[in-house]
């Protein structure tokens, strides 16, 4: 179950931020928790890893002070760009996320859709819980949404292209269709990705086909929960799926909310 | 604490036998406990199926065990050879011994027992108190495979056929329900030891069920961190290959700065 080795250095699909835009902006199973988070806190938010802004830009809405931090100039570029037509204008921090300094603290830190999958190591993974609470006001919380590695993820193994979403290009009317190629290593808790999204016309056939690698990192419950031990916060709580229920199946969503202690 | 299930040990002399079969990983242990620069503890040590041929590998070695039944099998076969252990009945979660260890060791997936995060970070700090600086602690946990994750809960598998060491009839441990929590992490078992009688017909079965805790390799990695050992390294096996496959058994050593 080892990855194979990387043949070809494809780029990040973040290098590709309107391509990524048309794929996943329409993605909102998430967005009504995120607005509740943001709208329940009474206090500034940081969306970790904001990307073009599929949640940020719903908070600005909302009347949420929120901000961001992307790796990405390019992503944080194209939201600052979708943002500016709303006249909002948030504060954005291209910055690695293990390694950020903001001028403020805040009463939420959001770490939406798995951005922190891209921590691939025990240290790379403290280093971001660590900086997290650090721009956590007192009684401030981390709340982190990373899918549990179910037997589902490691049964799919074969390296075989599955096509995993399907969208339409509102320009052109050709249809986007992400095909994935995993390499997973369980022991590892490892999964490599070769993505490819092509392009197709009315007819069918294949306008453009774009390749990119991603790499992600999974967490299992109790090792969560030790990180954010580790890394300094007070009390620590995993829920399962997006309505706070407990976490009991490993087909569900995990939300971890991390808390600093109050003042 | 989580009180713990003993059952499964409630016949220390069935167990004893039971477990007979399974040496593959004595040398290992013999071979670690003769490289320590000093006494060595071994926490679960039941009925000594290590701890005996440990005594007689010359090693200054102590036991500790939670259940009173199996460190008295311990007792009767270590004196069978003429030997006298130092044992203790304690809780690896919170004992006190006098002695600080070289080596301490929980060979046999005994460290599995620990059901929560919390008692495996009392048992991990209770240990590491009762370790000199620069001492070791070594266990041995199973990775869990796919194959047991989605494996049918009920199960009858016979493991392994013995005889009985009283009477010298035949004896089966046999599994008959093994289901896993795959979000909490736990094994929960349930495995009959089945005599019979001279004709062959069936006997008294004693039936036990017990609960264990796997842990997942990056998870141990911060469990040892939290509990204050600076330095740890992970094996795939007894023969200390790298660990690979998720069939590999975790054998973890940890040390105190």
């Amino acid at each position: 179950m080892r990855p194979e080795a990387s043949t070809t250095a494809a780029p990040s699909p973040y290098e590709a931020p309107e391509l990524y835009d048309q794929l996943f902006e329409s993605l909102d199973f998430d967005r009504h928790f995120w607005l509740e988070v943001g709208r329940g806190c009474n206090g500034p938010v940081l969306d970790l890893g904001c990307g073009t802004g599929r949640v940020l830009i719903p908070l600005l809405e909302a009347g949420v002070d929120a901000d961001g931090v992307d790796l990405s100039p390019a992503m944080l570029d194209r939201l600052r760009a979708k943002a500016a037509k709303q006249d909002f204008h948030p504060r954005l921090l291209a910055a690695d996320m293990r390694d950020f300094t903001l001028p403020r603290l805040y009463a939420r830190v959001l770490c939406a859709f798995n951005a922190f999958a891209h921590c691939e190591t025990l240290e790379d993974q403290l280093a971001t819980l660590r900086c997290c609470r650090e721009h956590l006001a007192p009684g401030g919380a981390l709340v982190l949404h990373i899918s549990y590695p179910g037997t589902a993820l490691w049964l799919g193994a074969g390296g075989e292209p599955v096509l995993e979403h399907e969208t339409t290009r509102p320009a052109s009317g050709h249809r986007l269709q992400i095909y994935d190629r995993r390499f997973l290593d369980r022991v590892n808790q490892s999964q490599r990705s070769e993505i490819e999204v092509r392009e197709m016309d009315s007819r069918g056939g294949i306008v453009t086909s774009h390749r990119f690698e991603t790499r992600q990192r999974w967490v299992y419950r109790y090792e969560l929960e030790l990180l954010l031990r580790l890394a300094g916060f007070a009390r620590w709580e995993i829920q399962g799926d997006f309505d706070g229920a407990p976490l009991e199946r490993d087909d569900q969503q995990m939300i971890a909310w991390g808390w600093r202690e109050p003042a | 604490m989580e009180t713990q299930d003993l059952s499964q040990y409630i016949e220390p002399a069935l167990y004893d036998v039971a477990y007979a079969w399974h040496t593959a990983d004595i040398p290992f242990w013999i071979t670690r406990a003769q490289q320590a620069a000093g006494p060595v503890l071994e926490a679960g040590c039941g009925t000594g199926r290590v701890l005996v041929p440990t005594l007689q590998a010359g090693v200054d070695a102590e036991g500790l065990d939670l259940h009173p039944g199996m460190l008295e099998m311990l007792k009767k076969k270590a004196a069978a050879v003429g030997l006298a252990p130092r044992v203790h009945l304690a809780d690896m979660r919170d004992f006190t011994v006098p002695r600080r260890f070289a080596l301490i060791t929980v060979p046999f997936r005994g460290f599995m027992h620990l059901l929560t995060t919390e008692d495996q970070l009392r048992a991990l700090r209770c240990m590491r108190e009762h370790l000199e600086p620069g001492g070791s602690l070594v266990l041995n946990l199973f990775y869990p495979t796919l194959e047991r994750m989605v494996e049918p809960g009920e199960v009858e598998r016979v493991e392994h056929e013995f005889d009985h060491p009283e009477t010298g009839l035949p004896v089966a441990l046999v599994t008959v329900r093994r289901e896993s929590d795959r979000v909490r992490q736990v094994l929960h078992a349930e495995m009959e030891l089945r005599e019979s009688d001279a004709r062959g017909y069936a006997g008294a079965v004693h039936r036990h069920r017990f609960s264990l805790r796997w842990t997942y390799r990056f998870e141990m990695e911060l469990l040892l961190k939290a509990a204050g050992f600076p330095r740890c390294e992970v094996r795939g096996g007894f023969d200390g290959r790298p660990l690979e496959r998720d069939t590999d058994e975790m054998v973890w050593t940890a040390w105190k700065d």
